[in-house]
């Protein structure tokens, strides 16, 4: 037996080289890094120096504030909006089934700079048709990108648009998991339709819910790519700056490294916890 | 407690039809079996009595009233699945209050009938579990425990035992029983083993391919079955099918002669006109209706290829192919493969069949 595991660790000793020096070793050089004072050369150990910073950086403060922003009000939409799109996918008196599911699928495979190009031209001040639309109900135009408020809005529709359909499909192949004939037994039970969604596909979808919500608060927690194209690199004014977007301003314009490592283990950190107090909170009852 | 009258239902999935103009009448109290082969309609037809289907023609009613275009939940009936169907996120009393609950039954109420179905079922030591925790038996017992509280003009069974062990079979099979006569409820059940059909019904529908073969009591259709399919269907083991041909004709009786076994002649008195000289027939001797040589009215020769005990009783399987024979007999206890024996058929517990299966009495 030992002779055999011998044989399949050489096997896999490609795998695990190339996985060592490209996932793990960035991973501990990164933690290592944030306790080091990088803006100057040579780097030097300084514990403090990065952390330090960290904990009274307004910039920090204002990016956790935005990524916790859109975290709490995104995040349930969203979970919320797929679990709509799935039902409604999955119902029998849906025709073309096949093509819906692919419609609300394709937002993820459209590439992130023409999606964000096109929501740019979309909700553009003078000719975007997300204007046009307002003012043909008679509501004034928005200025999406020079206001905190609206860009925000903007940045959440567009993630909402991007992810949602992705979540849905997820919460779809757990839909038909749970058998019609649980749904036919409350039928008999005179138990209505939407007391059975409340009830029954609900609970049976929980750790669907649970699943998507996870990979949507990590995702959101890493949320990068709309604040960089959509709104111009966390404008306006820093008022959608993301934890992700000062990491990218931080190690890659500024080349502060330590400082951005930092930040990336405060994401990852964060993640996890809002993750496990998710879990916890979610639990089945023993 | 209700009847329940099928006429003329139809059921058809497209064009194509499964259920063919179906005619039961179900007295209030009673227990009907619908047994039949896999595919023959009668889970369909019992889903359409549920509500769960729609007909594609003819009429259902229940007490009297003609449901065709009533909701599912407002026809006062309770339905046990075949595969439990219970709510796996609730434990066993939530499983069996949640229609009461959902529905604003007073809480006393609800509480009082989940007592007594527990009760009744023994799984008062059960309430808290939930259904993953329980085994198949308790399982399914629950699914019973739901239908009962909702105290159903009309129980449906859907299969209930098929997906339990032997043993367990036969001890929920009598449970059901006792239940039936516990509550005295109209009681419909499905399946496609004639042994629960035969020891649970009052009456049997059999049906094949959509089409209701014979309705009748357990032993009406043992003794007296109307076709080759009924005849075959019930009874175990089956009924043994032999060729034969009718060489004499007189007032009242046909003599027909066995094709494998050549010179066995038998008389068979007949209430219909009897089929031309030469024509093509087929005798159904049931195992247990094998009499020693002599003891009968024609002695046929067979060689035992394999001899079955099963303790209680034990079978002689000889021949092989069409002409393969079973053969139940005090005697075969003592049989071995190899051996040759000669067995004795009687003309009053033989029944006779055309080629298209139909009986000629």
């Amino acid at each position: 037996m030992r002779h055999q595991n011998a044989t399949a660790y050489r096997f896999l000793t490609p795998y695990l080289l190339i996985f060592s020096i490209f996932w793990v070793w960035p991973i501990i050089s990164s933690f290592l890094i944030s306790f080091q004072a990088t803006r100057t050369v040579p780097w030097r150990f300084a514990p403090t120096f990065n952390w330090g910073r960290l904990i009274g950086d307004p910039a920090f403060y204002n990016a956790l504030k935005n990524t916790l922003l859109i975290l709490v009000i995104q995040v349930p939409v969203m979970i919320s909006l797929a679990i709509v799109m799935a039902v409604l996918l999955n119902s029998p008196l849906l025709k073309v089934r096949g093509l819906y599911r692919f419609a609300f699928f394709a937002p993820v495979v459209v590439g992130e700079v023409a999606y964000s190009a096109v929501f740019r031209l979309m909700f553009n001040l003078n000719f975007g048709i997300i204007n046009k639309l307002l003012n043909s109900v008679g509501l004034p135009s928005v200025d999406w990108f020079s206001n905190v408020t609206p860009a925000m809005a903007l940045i959440m529709i567009a993630v909402t648009w991007r992810w949602a359909g992705y979540n849905a499909i997820i919460l779809l192949a757990g839909l038909q998991s749970i058998p019609d004939d649980v749904y036919e037994a409350a039928t008999l039970d005179r138990v209505s339709k939407v007391k059975q969604f409340f009830y029954i596909t609900l609970p049976l979808l929980k750790p669907i819910i649970v699943f998507c919500a996870v990979l949507s608060i990590i995702g959101t927690m890493q949320l990068f790519t709309e604040p960089f194209l959509i709104t111009e690199r966390g404008g306006p004014g820093g008022g959608t700056e993301t934890l992700g977007l000062l990491l990218y301003r931080q190690g890659f314009r500024s080349l502060n490294f330590g400082y951005a490592s930092a930040v990336a283990y405060t994401m990852a950190g964060l993640a996890i916890a809002i993750t496990l107090v998710q879990l916890w909170l979610t639990r089945d009852p023993k | 407690m209700a009847a329940v009258t099928l006429t003329n239902v139809v059921k058809r999935f497209g064009g194509f039809g499964v259920v063919h103009g179906a005619n039961i009448d179900i007295a209030e109290g009673e227990f009907v079996v619908f047994v039949g082969p896999s595919g023959c309609g009668k889970s369909t037809l019992l889903r359409m009595i549920a509500g769960l289907e729609d007909i594609s023609a003819g009429e259902i009613a229940i007490g009297g009233k003609v449901v065709n275009d009533v909701e599912a939940a407002e026809r006062g009936i309770a339905m046990v699945f075949q595969s439990y169907a219970l709510y796996p996120h609730m434990t066993v009393e939530q499983n069996l209050s949640f229609g009461l609950r959902m529905n604003g039954n007073p809480k006393p109420d609800t509480e009082r009938r989940v007592r007594r179905a527990a009760e009744i079922l023994r799984i008062d030591e059960l309430m808290h579990r939930r259904p993953k925790q329980l085994s198949g038996g308790q399982r399914q017992r629950v699914a019973i425990g739901r239908a009962i509280v909702r105290e159903p003009q009309v129980f449906l069974f859907d299969e209930p035992l098929s997906n339990l062990d032997a043993e367990l079979r036969v001890q929920m099979r009598v449970e059901i029983s006792r239940l039936h006569k516990e509550l005295g409820v109209t009681m419909i059940y499905v399946t496609h083993d004639q042994t629960e059909a035969m020891t649970l019904a009052d009456r049997i529908v059999v049906l094949k391919a959509g089409n209701v073969e014979q309705i009748g009591a357990p032993l009406d259709l043992y003794d007296d079955p109307a076709n080759r399919f009924v005849a075959g269907f019930i009874g175990s083991p089956k009924m043994n099918f032999m060729p034969a041909r009718v060489v004499e004709t007189g007032p009242g009786a046909a003599t027909v002669e066995l094709v494998n076994h050549a010179g066995a002649r038998l008389s068979k008195p007949l209430q219909s006109t009897p089929p031309a000289v030469g024509a093509e027939v087929v005798l159904g001797v049931r195992p247990e209706h094998f009499f020693d040589a002599g003891k009968g009215d024609c002695d046929i020769a067979v060689k035992a290829d394999v001899a079955e005990h099963l303790g209680s009783v034990s079978y002689v399987y000889a021949g092989a192919g069409d002409d393969e024979l079973i053969i139940e007999r005090e005697a075969s206890r003592q049989r071995a493969s190899g051996d040759h024996l000669t067995v004795a058929i009687k003309a009053d517990k033989a029944l006779l069949f055309d080629t298209k299966g139909a009986r000629i009495r």
